[in-house]
């Protein structure tokens, strides 16, 4: 194999596996911490990216200054949204099992609420912007310099939210309560409180993660699931509960996709990530990196 | 008794649809059967057990394709019946790897069955034969396929009664209470599931086989993930625990659907995120389970299984 092409897809492999990574720690805070397996995950992330084109198209404001405005927003919402479904499922939930489906029905409705409200807003055309995509290059082979920014944004995020997890106080709880649910409890960790941030953090993640990818494609509002698949392939991938297996993960899927695309044909790419869940689920549900 | 005088005016009501009405309403009809079809067929398997699957467009899409593909060659209901066959074969394949898995584990893993039966062909008919869709050649008039799908709900309706009185179907009801202890009482917990799985399986894929010479012109956006979706939803609104209640279901979204989802794409499609997300909040057994509720207060006994 050539040096180029060898860069090329590793290269490019790291940089879409940086917004795998960053997605994915978003959905795995929602499940790992609360068995909410949170289909409409990646709906977030094609709000985000519409709110980054109307705020960048029409009024001027930089990309990479939206992050600022997309991700408090869906943090709120988050909350929002776990105040008023999530929490009351959780409480309602007579067994783990009744928890695990019904919440997933409840995201179902809401992947269905959020596609159609932002069909009915931005239409089903495709819609995008330029910005920053003058060619960078490296060892030579040339990258678009709008997927560098994106990549070392998303990467930058999920390794900070990570050394947070590790240094402070609020970071051990919800280990503790990823690692033991209820010997969480017990040593007096406040779940519900610290579900609804996780929760929110989860879905501004979700929601950032959406503004980065709107600087490199083109958006619809279709392009929520694959992303949700994908991240649910990186967390199955990575173990749920698990921060780290999701950033690894992620950066591993975003190199076997690329590969998969360069090395045989680009429609192989979803056949690739559909096959690895499923070996995954089958083979080893815990996860490449679980106990 | 009055449960079977109903059934049984349904059903002439049914057979004369097609003899009085205008092609258009005869076409409605034919489409809510087919709802009727999939959402009771679903709630064989996902009503008592609370697996929830969401392989329902997979198996209506390889249906569908089975038309496509085998349909000029064999005479007319044919087809139906080898897609019946070939749905329930694959169930089998994929039920006995897929059932081991609980929650939205299985969820999760029908879902991506969907898709990669969606992608399988996409990407076998752009590599391999260069072409995108399919055209159904010399399909059957349309009274042969009202008759055809109406055949179908029909004994999808008596499947779903029969084995709710059987011991087959109280083994169901065991697994979706307690699997180890069904397990413990000496039940097959994996042949019952897998069995019942093919079973819903060939109805679905018989109905998808059905249905598809209504559109003369097929390509892989058959293996629509909505099918899916719109049959949970239609068995969960209707209560999934009991009979009529996926048949009220799918009567009542199916008209709603058909009616508004050509005027009103958008509006319907969130429409139906919100019912989902009330009916999940408050009616956790569905219009069937509040109908149990007001009929006999007093013993929770009575109650249909809360099915998720």
């Amino acid at each position: 194999m050539k040096l180029t092409l060898l860069v090329d897809i590793v290269g490019a492999g790291l940089m879409t596996g940086g917004i795998y990574a960053l997605v994915a720690l978003g959905l795995n805070l929602q499940y790992g911490l609360m068995r909410v397996l949170n289909v409409a995950h990646g709906e977030f992330l094609m709000i985000g990216a519409y709110l980054t084109y109307s705020l960048h198209t029409a009024w001027g404001v930089h990309p990479l200054l939206t992050l600022l405005i997309t991700g408090p927003a869906a943090f709120v919402a988050g909350l929002v949204l776990h105040r008023l479904l999530y929490a009351r499922v959780v409480a309602e939930s007579e067994s783990r099992e009744a928890l695990e489906s019904r919440s997933l029905l409840l995201s179902f409705g809401l992947l269905f609420v959020l596609q159609n409200t932002a069909l009915l807003l931005w239409s089903a055309d495709l819609k995008g912007y330029s910005y920053l995509s003058t060619p960078f290059h490296v060892l030579g082979t040339v990258f678009p310099a709008n997927r560098l920014v994106a990549a070392c944004v998303a990467l930058g995020l999920s390794v900070g939210f990570y050394l947070v997890l590790q240094r402070n106080l609020m970071g051990k709880a919800v280990r503790a309560l990823m690692q033991e649910p209820e010997g969480a409890q017990l040593v007096g960790i406040n779940i519900s409180r610290l579900h609804g941030l996780c929760f929110g953090i989860g879905i501004a993640m979700s929601a950032v993660t959406g503004s980065l990818v709107s600087m490199l494609f083109e958006l619809t509002p279709f392009m929520g699931l694959p992303y949700t698949v994908t991240a649910l392939v990186v967390v199955i991938l990575g173990g749920l509960g698990n921060v780290m297996g999701s950033l690894l993960g992620g950066l591993l899927l975003g190199l076997v996709e690329t590969a998969s695309v360069y090395l045989v044909a680009s429609d192989i790419r979803i056949i690739a990530s559909y096959a690895v869940l499923s070996l995954i689920l089958v083979l080893k549900p815990s996860g490449l990196f679980g106990r | 008794m009055a449960a079977r005088l109903a059934g049984a005016c349904a059903l002439a009501a049914l057979i004369a649809i097609p003899q009085v009405v205008t092609p258009y309403y005869r076409s409605l009809t034919l489409a809510i059967l087919a709802d009727v079809t999939l959402t009771v067929a679903w709630a064989f398997f996902s009503g008592p057990t609370r697996y929830l699957s969401l392989a329902t467009g997979a198996f209506f899409g390889a249906g569908a394709y089975v038309t496509a593909v085998a349909g000029s060659r064999l005479p007319w209901p044919l087809p139906v019946v080898a897609a019946g066959g070939g749905g329930a074969v694959m169930a089998l394949v994929v039920g006995a790897l897929a059932l081991r898995l609980r929650g939205p584990y299985f969820a999760v893993f029908t879902f991506g069955l969907a898709e990669l039966t969606k992608h399988t062909p996409i990407w076998y008919e752009t590599s391999v034969t260069g072409t995108v869709g399919r055209l159904i050649l010399a399909p059957p008039a349309p009274l042969v396929l009202y008759y055809t799908v109406l055949a179908l709900t029909v004994l999808a309706v008596t499947t779903s009664v029969l084995l709710r009185r059987s011991r087959w179907g109280y083994a169901l009801v065991g697994i979706g209470a307690d699997e180890e202890r069904a397990a413990t009482l000496g039940i097959d917990t994996t042949r019952v599931k897998v069995g019942t799985f093919a079973l819903s399986a060939a109805f679905m894929a018989a109905a998808g086989a059905a249905m598809a010479p209504r559109w003369t012109y097929l390509d892989p956006q058959v293996f629509n993930p909505l099918v899916s979706f719109q049959t949970v939803i239609m068995a969960l609104v209707g209560g999934a625990g009991t009979v009529i209640g996926p048949i009220a279901g799918a009567v009542f979204l199916g008209l709603a659907s058909e009616i508004l989802l050509l005027k009103f794409r958008y509006v319907y499609m969130l429409a139906l995120g919100l019912t989902l997300i009330v009916v999940v909040l408050a009616l956790p057994s569905g219009l069937a389970g509040l109908a149990a509720r007001f009929q006999r207060r007093p013993s929770a006994r009575q109650e249909p299984i809360t099915p998720l």
